[in-house]
């Protein structure tokens, strides 16, 4: 198995040569064949029948396969190359992975579909096409072998890259089949293997990018190097949404390296020969900020304007079975508790990172992108170019964490290229800028009401949400009956079986801009339903796990979410003894297609110091198709979790938001990470998302032990707020 | 040529202006629907069939898929603000023009997106604005002309900043 990861920095590319060419099924060339392929579920409504090229293998038997999202260290570059694989046949070890590229997919008028790796859902929303795509070339491959032989085709059969025809013991390898196979017709219908019979799926295989991470050779947005290079660094108003008023630059103008400084109206940019010099430089540009009307802006205001959500008398309902009030004045006993969560940059480790190259109508672009198309379509807009005269280059991104989606950044640099036409820059934010300028995850202000009846049965549960809206701001979308459905993810689709049940919400934006960080609402919103469910068992003096037994039905609606709880509980020994001062907490979410469960096992010292004996944590994510990289993905999710439950919390001040680096915005160490047992409980049946539901169930489960520990309610995040630490 | 953009509910209008949709032999309703917002699976609104966005405009007039263009970006980043032109091929003369030119939505809350008034004096039938989509969809330019009869143009436009808006 090797990879191939041409970023597009050769001099060979600029002069024009194409990566890769595209070679169809009237293809000429004798070096490759590629197979084309018709695939109806992305044929165009204009009934234009598209020929799709993901798969192309050349004649030493090498097969290349296309991938078309982004990689940033989730590890789909080798999940989604392994869906194709297994219905191609192909012999993984010579299976070569290279990336698509979005002026592609816009010239093939998106034979690649969806290229944005966002929502967990590269696996979810793309498993059909491309299974279809490995299994309609392996027939073509087949026909073309049984065509040679002139036997039927149901007599041969295909295996790690060759066509064996068992009778006449005969057998060609695709390399030798390729090229009659592209010259065939692609078959309508395809048979998809049934899942007993996967070799590759299913099986842990390594990451296809290992060797060039081993080896530093992998290619960043970050390592972007083009001949004739300048730099830039940026500055936008510290207040959001603020604009220069004036600028002065004299006292850098003349300085060694700088080439220009520029005021672009919503930033400031100093473009240099290097970045240090650009930075550095940038730091002495005055600028005088008109930072309008939320100068004053303070994380206390916020918290009024959540509060007086919660009392406003306009609300969207999200869900309502039954008489919720009603059956609440009837309970035996109510329990009342509010829950808050912080607004949370996504500090990737790199930050913000886009080189553009504007040289007359032409525009190239190499962005740390999570969403490559979106950078196309913000590219052409801000060069006033044609789309199709943007090339995109596919880089690795140094993480993405939903902050590399929306493509403000890609904006900033297209905008600076263009007032340096000819030149390629390479724009890169600071630490402090990232911090500073981030799409936060939204604050969130929930309140909860449950009522139990005389038999501790949960009869009535009341949540009321006040928090901004992503969808209404960043995307400008309208929001079906006022309904933001991450601001009430995970509520309003709670899976426990309670008869009454209403979920309303208070649109509470404000000047701070919000957007999708890792798991979204379920990054949130399940910390204050698992807690406060541990509540409510409480008041019903019953033991959590067998609580939310009681009330997850063995139906097809909860069947999953009880399958999780179970093998979950079980790895942990929900229920067995535990040393003297260690306390369990358990939580049980679903979310991106997938079913999560967490245990979590501390203990808690007179100094408020958090140790943390044991974590596990388990996911039904229906066909687990490379269970490394699935465990990869939770270790990750616990390192992220943990570090936003202990520290992450950016708070405003003046209009700003007050942390700036690491310094005070603390990451998780090393030497602080916790064992973490990941479970996984794959059902079968559907195809669930990875990268993000881990971090639903961590913090519940974790608040839920650390609260039983201190015999003491948690109810807002992060914990260092409560005076609690982390114990190595 | 710019042309004002007006938003009203046709049927009034046309009650208003007097005009009646011409009646004629039925046709069979052309099919449609690319897949691709389906297949993105993004929920935040209902996705109309072609039949439900222009039966309520063309009622039983003939409905023919010619003589329209419409120039829009395939990708926008963000539905907030896409450009979009459409062209109609017609002499615009006092005995054949276009009447009407309506933009459609398949996704949006309000189908009606833009309603333009055209007649021979505009000289050319073409008109250019800026919409907003509620995400990836078709988007549907439909012509009334001076003989009652209709044509249309269809075009995907895909908004590429749909992360999450399922929330699922």
């Amino acid at each position: 198995m090797t990879t191939h990861f041409n970023s597009g920095h050769s001099a060979a590319d600029h002069s024009g040569m194409d990566r890769r060419h595209f070679l169809k099924v009237s293809g000429t060339a004798s070096a490759g064949m590629s197979l084309g392929f018709f695939l109806p579920e992305r044929a165009h409504a204009a009934d234009t029948p598209q020929l799709n090229v993901w798969i192309e293998i050349e004649p030493n038997n090498t097969i290349v396969i296309r991938y078309a999202r982004a990689e940033m260290g989730q590890g789909s570059m080798t999940s989604a190359p392994m869906m194709i694989a297994e219905e191609l046949e192909a012999d993984w070890k010579k299976v070569r992975v290279e990336y698509a590229t979005a002026h592609e997919n816009l010239r093939t008028k998106r034979a690649y579909g969806d290229m944005a790796s966002v929502g967990s859902r590269t696996i979810r929303h793309s498993h059909e096409y491309l299974r279809k795509a490995g299994a309609t070339a392996r027939e073509m491959l087949t026909a073309a072998a049984a065509q040679k032989w002139n036997v039927p085709a149901s007599e041969c059969k295909a295996s790690l890259s060759r066509v064996t025809h068992a009778p006449s013991k005969r057998s060609l390898s695709y390399g030798q089949l390729a090229a009659d196979a592209a010259k065939l017709d692609a078959p309508k219908n395809v048979q998809l293997k049934d899942p007993k019979n996967w070799t590759l799926i299913g099986k842990s295989i390594p990451r296809v990018d290992i060797p060039e991470i081993v080896l530093g050779q992998r290619s960043y947005g970050i390592d972007t190097q083009l001949p004739g290079m300048l730099h830039a660094a940026v500055a936008a108003c510290p207040v959001f949404n603020g604009k220069v008023k004036s600028m002065d630059a004299s006292k850098v103008e003349n300085r060694r390296g700088i080439v220009k400084v520029l005021n672009m109206g919503e930033f400031v940019a100093v473009v240099a020969d290097n970045w240090w010099r650009a930075k550095e430089a940038l730091r002495e540009v005055a600028v005088d900020w008109d930072v309008g009307e939320h100068g004053t802006l303070t994380s206390a205001a916020i918290m009024a304007h959540f509060k007086a959500g919660m009392e406003q008398s306009e609300l969207a309902v999200a869900r309502n079975d039954g008489n919720t009030t009603d059956a609440l004045s009837k309970s035996a006993k109510v329990v009342e508790a509010e829950y808050f969560t912080p607004y949370l940059a996504h500090a990737t480790m790199e930050p913000m990172v886009c080189t553009a190259w504007l040289q007359g109508d032409k525009l190239e672009v190499w962005s740390s992108t999570q969403n490559p198309e979106a950078t196309l379509a913000v590219s052409a807009a801000t060069a006033g170019v044609p789309q199709a005269n943007v090339k995109v280059h596919p880089v690795q991104l140094g993480g993405g964490l939903g902050r590399k989606s929306p493509q403000d950044f890609t904006r900033q640099a297209v905008m600076i290229a263009k007032a340096m036409p000819g030149k390629p820059v390479k724009m890169l934010w600071s630490r402090e800028e990232e911090i500073q300028h981030g799409l936060y995850r939204p604050a969130s202000l929930m309140r909860f009401k449950g009522g139990l009846n005389a038999s501790g049965k949960v009869e009535a549960l009341h949540i009321r949400v006040s928090a901004p809206s992503i969808l209404a701001t960043l995307l400008k979308l309208p929001l079906p009956r006022g309904v933001d459905g991450q601001a009430v993810a995970s509520f309003n689709d709670h899976p426990y079986d309670i008869p009454n049940t209403l979920v309303d919400y208070a649109q509470r934006n404000t000047n701070v801009p919000v957007g999708f960080w890792r798991t979204v609402g379920h990054s949130q919103n399940p910390f204050g339903r698992e807690c406060f469910i541990d509540e409510l068992a409480l008041a019903a003096g019953k033991d959590p796990v067998a609580f939310r037994l009681d009330m997850l039905p063995n139906n097809e609606k909860s069947k999953r979410d009880r399958s999780i709880l179970e093998a979950v509980t079980k790895a942990a020994a929900w229920g067995s003894q535990l040393p003297n001062g260690v306390f369990r907490g358990v939580a049980e979410t679903e979310g991106y297609g997938s079913w999560t469960a967490c245990v979590c096992e501390v203990s808690v010292n007179a100094k408020n110091e958090v140790k943390i004996h044991r974590v596990v944590i388990g996911i039904d994510p229906g066909y687990a198709v490379n269970p490394d990289n699935i465990v990869a993905q939770f270790q990750g999710s616990v390192v992220h979790g943990l570090t936003a439950i202990f520290w992450g919390e950016n708070t405003i001040k003046e209009g700003r938001v007050e942390q700036s680096n690491f310094h005070d915005y603390r990451m998780m160490r090393l030497n602080e990470m916790p064992k973490v047992e990941v479970v996984i409980a794959p059902t079968g049946g559907f195809w669930g998302g990875v990268g993000e539901p881990a971090q639903a169930p961590l913090a519940p489960a974790l608040v839920n032990a650390i609260s039983a520990a201190m015999g003491k309610r948690i109810r807002s995040l992060p914990l260092k707020n409560h005076g609690l630490t982390l114990k190595v | 040529m710019k042309t004002k953009h007006a938003v009203s509910k046709l049927e009034s209008r046309l009650r208003r202006n007097g005009l009646q949709t011409c009646l004629l032999a039925s046709f069979s309703w052309p099919w449609l629907l690319s897949s691709t917002a389906h297949a993105q699976q993004m929920n935040s609104g209902r996705l109309l069939s072609l039949e439900d966005m222009v039966r309520p405009i063309v009622k039983d007039a003939i409905l023919l898929n010619k003589d329209l263009q419409i120039e829009a970006p395939l990708l926008a980043d963000n539905g907030s603000l896409v450009p979009i032109q459409v062209q109609v091929q017609s002499p615009m003369s006092e005995q054949d023009h276009v009447t009407h030119i309506y933009l459609l939505s398949q996704r949006n809350p309000v189908t009606q997106m833009a309603l333009f008034h055209l007649g021979p004096w505009n000289g050319r039938a073409e008109v250019s604005t800026r919409v907003r989509l509620a995400g990836t969809q078709e988007v549907l330019a439909l012509a009334r002309l001076s003989n009652g009869q209709f044509r249309y143009k269809q075009m995907e436009i895909i908004v590429t900043e749909s992360a999450c808006v399922d929330a699922s």
